[in-house]
């Protein structure tokens, strides 16, 4: 705002420098006259001087660099200062020596150049105090000490006619001032506004962003529901059908305009004490959560029943009302019969394969241990390969199915308190047999540190037992197996060390994977289903723990297992549970 | 019955070889006086008459299956008192523990040794003892 009217004093500066010009030569005319021409042509000179250096002053300004308004303000008042001095010394250099016109024309020259200023000046008013200061001062004196009674009383009007003019520029001053700032707001208001007009715009902009986005994901799913595989229907609260699909269509029989309208719990679902019935209806949409049912009896148009999966999710409104719930589902009864075969032949696999196995091994196995009398040598050897290879069959029949229900997520474990080391102690004494078939001895040591685990044993037996027979089956003739059992923290590790030829290198990544044996040849001479150890890993797994191997030092190869040890308190709570 | 040993076992099984090899084992290894019974219809009263020490009962069988049978026994004064083990290949621990809480003695697991049979159940006998 200042800076506006200082700028307002420069722009009006022109104005005063031209009239100052005009008017110094209307008065050099007027006063040119004998006597007085080189006093006229001084002053003339110096009004002309000073009306450059205004000039001057006021293209400086146009061409500053600087914002420093008050220095700009400072010359502006000086230079005004200049130009009523210059009048005023007019008007003292001229008055006395002149006739009465021209006296009279001096006084009112003089008069309307005071009131002249306020127009170039009045923006700050003390600029203009100070330039009709400049002209009244010297005025003044002259006129008062004139000796003339006229002139001395107009020596005293002129500080009041000052007085007046200045009250004037003053308040044209505070218009100005008030003027300014009315612009200065305006400006602010304005720009506020262009910023909230961009404000506005850059929402709108956002707002339709979002309804395209909204719009386009509400096409998205759409097409997701129409094309799903999957039926998708929408109820309402009351479990009437609003929205359907065409997987829907398919998945009941029912036309969209048959079901629309109707209700669900009639048209789809058969009046069933545990499906979904009127009561379930209620407590679904009173308990506001998802619920599945993977096994839902659903009915057909043609009244054909069908095992259904579904989902229901309700949608609920600020106030925690249902208004909508989604159902999504599909027809399982095939898959339910492939699960049902399927059982049903690994099952017929168990029992028909087992039975005739169990008469063929059986009989070898009584003819083997001699009951039966002595046999030729050559039948004998036939007799114990078919022994040997009917229990191949067997253990490849029994891990077959084994891998099948871990793998099927249907193997259950039968988890007790087992003392592990009299599993241990045991499992070496079942398969000592075995190691005398390979000429390899089994070494376990004397003392074992008492502990216990929660594990299958039959499982646990399984798994020791494959670990022993693998490193019967590759240990040196006449060799011997370590095995031995450590507490390391909370968990205890069994460990089985053979001195083998140890494990090739290109084997060690895929040991316990499905029919892994890292020489074919091996099968054929040492027997064996490929299966084990992948069992093995599984089987530990389920029971909470982690199956490795590694390098014997000197030699061969540990395999080992490590399950969690049970505390001594929880054995003794299971024991006195036993008790009871 | 602590000092008695085992010497007759009656076995029903519907499978006419493994019934053979029964009856080998516990003749020829166990030196047991054995019975086979192939129908398990007339079971109870084939048991009757033969009057065992210990009955093996084989878990499938057409017509009635062992568990079965073995509730059938437990119901007849005159065989309820009578030590059964289930010969099995299919039975889970848990249904194995509920025959055990019914009363058997113990069960064998399918397919089984035949030169080991008469120790396994001679074994499962003795434990009648304790």
């Amino acid at each position: 705002m200042f800076a506006d009217r200082v700028a307002h004093l420069y722009r009006q500066s022109i104005l005063g420098i031209l009239l100052t010009l005009l008017v110094g030569v209307i008065v050099t005319a007027e006063l040119w006259g004998p006597g007085f021409r080189q006093v006229t042509i001084m002053w003339w000179l110096v009004t002309i001087a000073i009306a450059a250096a205004r000039f001057a002053l006021y293209r400086a300004y146009q061409q500053r660099t600087d914002h420093d308004e008050g220095k700009w303000l400072r010359w502006m008042a000086i230079g005004a200062l200049a130009a009523g001095v210059n009048w005023g010394i007019a008007g003292a250099v001229f008055f006395p020596t002149h006739s009465d016109d021209q006296q009279v024309f001096l006084a009112f020259m003089l008069a309307g150049l005071i009131s002249g200023g306020v127009a170039v000046f009045s923006s700050v008013w003390w600029t203009y105090a100070l330039y009709a200061a400049g002209i009244m001062l010297p005025l003044m004196y002259v006129l008062a000490a004139f000796g003339n009674r006229l002139f001395s009383e107009l020596a005293v009007l002129v500080p009041i006619f000052y007085v007046a003019n200045v009250a004037v520029a003053y308040r044209l001053d505070k218009v100005f001032s008030s003027g300014f700032r009315a612009k200065e707001d305006y400006a602010r208001i304005a720009h506020e506004q262009d910023a909230m007009n961009a404000q506005i715009e850059e929402q709108l902009q956002e707002l339709l962003n979002a309804r395209r986005e909204v719009e386009a994901s509400g096409r998205k799913l759409t097409l997701f529901a129409e094309r799903a595989p999957i039926a998708v229907l929408e109820f309402d609260a009351n479990a009437t059908v609003l929205e359907m699909n065409p997987a829907s269509e398919n998945l009941f029989g029912f036309t969209i305009g048959e079901l629309i309208g109707r209700s669900g719990l009639q048209m789809l679902f058969p009046v069933d004490e545990f499906g979904v019935n009127d009561s379930w209806w209620r407590d679904f949409v009173s308990g506001v959560k998802p619920a599945t049912l993977d096994r839902l009896r659903c009915v057909r148009r043609d009244g054909l029943e069908i095992m259904c999966s579904f989902t229901f999710t309700p949608l609920v409104n600020d106030e925690g009302d249902v208004i909508s719930v989604i159902a999504q589902g599909r027809d399982i009864t095939q898959e339910l019969e492939a699960e049902r075969l399927k059982k049903e032949f690994t099952s017929t696999l168990s029992h028909e394969l087992r039975t005739p196995l169990t008469s063929i091994i059986g009989s070898l196995q009584l003819i083997n241990s001699g009951v039966m009398g002595d046999l030729d040598k050559d039948v004998e050897d036939l007799t114990v390969i078919a022994e040997r290879n009917g229990q191949r069959l067997l253990d490849l029949i029994n891990d077959l199915l084994d891998i099948e229900k871990i793998e099927s997520g249907k193997f259950e474990l039968y988890p007790e308190i087992v003392s592990l080391d009299s599993l241990v102690r045991d499992t070496l004494v079942l398969n000592k047999s075995f190691a005398d078939r390979f000429n390899v001895r089994f070494s376990l040591a004397e003392q074992l540190p008492p502990v216990s685990v929660e594990a299958d044993p039959k499982r646990l037996v399984q798994v020791v037992t494959n670990l022993l027979s693998n490193s019967a089956k590759f240990s040196p003739e006449g060799g011997t197996v370590d095995v031995t059992l450590e507490l390391a923290g909370d968990h205890v590790r069994v460990g089985v060390h053979d001195r083998g030829p140890g494990i090739p290198e290109a084997f060690r990544s895929r040991i316990f994977s499905r029919f892994a044996q890292a020489d074919s040849t091996a099968t054929r001479q040492k027997g064996g289903t490929g299966l084990g150890l992948a069992i093995c890993k599984r089987l530990i797994e389920l029971m909470h723990g982690n199956i490795g191997f590694e390098d014997r030092p000197g030699g061969g190869t540990t395999f080992f297992f490590e399950l969690p040890a049970v505390t001594e308190d929880a054995r003794a709570k299971v024991s006195h549970q036993g008790a009871v | 019955m602590a000092s008695k040993s085992l010497e007759r076992v009656c076995y029903v099984e519907d499978d006419e070889d493994i019934q053979r090899i029964v009856r080998m084992s516990l003749e020829r290894v166990g030196k047991m006086t054995v019975e086979i019974v192939g129908d398990p219809m007339v079971a109870v009263d084939a048991i009757i008459g033969f009057k065992p020490d210990l009955v093996m009962l084989d878990w499938m069988m057409p017509g009635m299956d062992g568990p079965t049978l073995f509730r059938k026994l437990k119901e007849n004064s005159e065989t309820k008192d009578l030590p059964v083990v289930f010969i099995t290949a299919k039975a889970t621990p848990t249904e194995l523990a509920e025959l055990r809480s019914l009363g058997a003695l113990g069960a064998i697991s399918k397919p089984f040794a035949p030169k080991d049979l008469p120790d396994q159940l001679r074994a499962l006998w003795n434990t009648q003892s304790q």
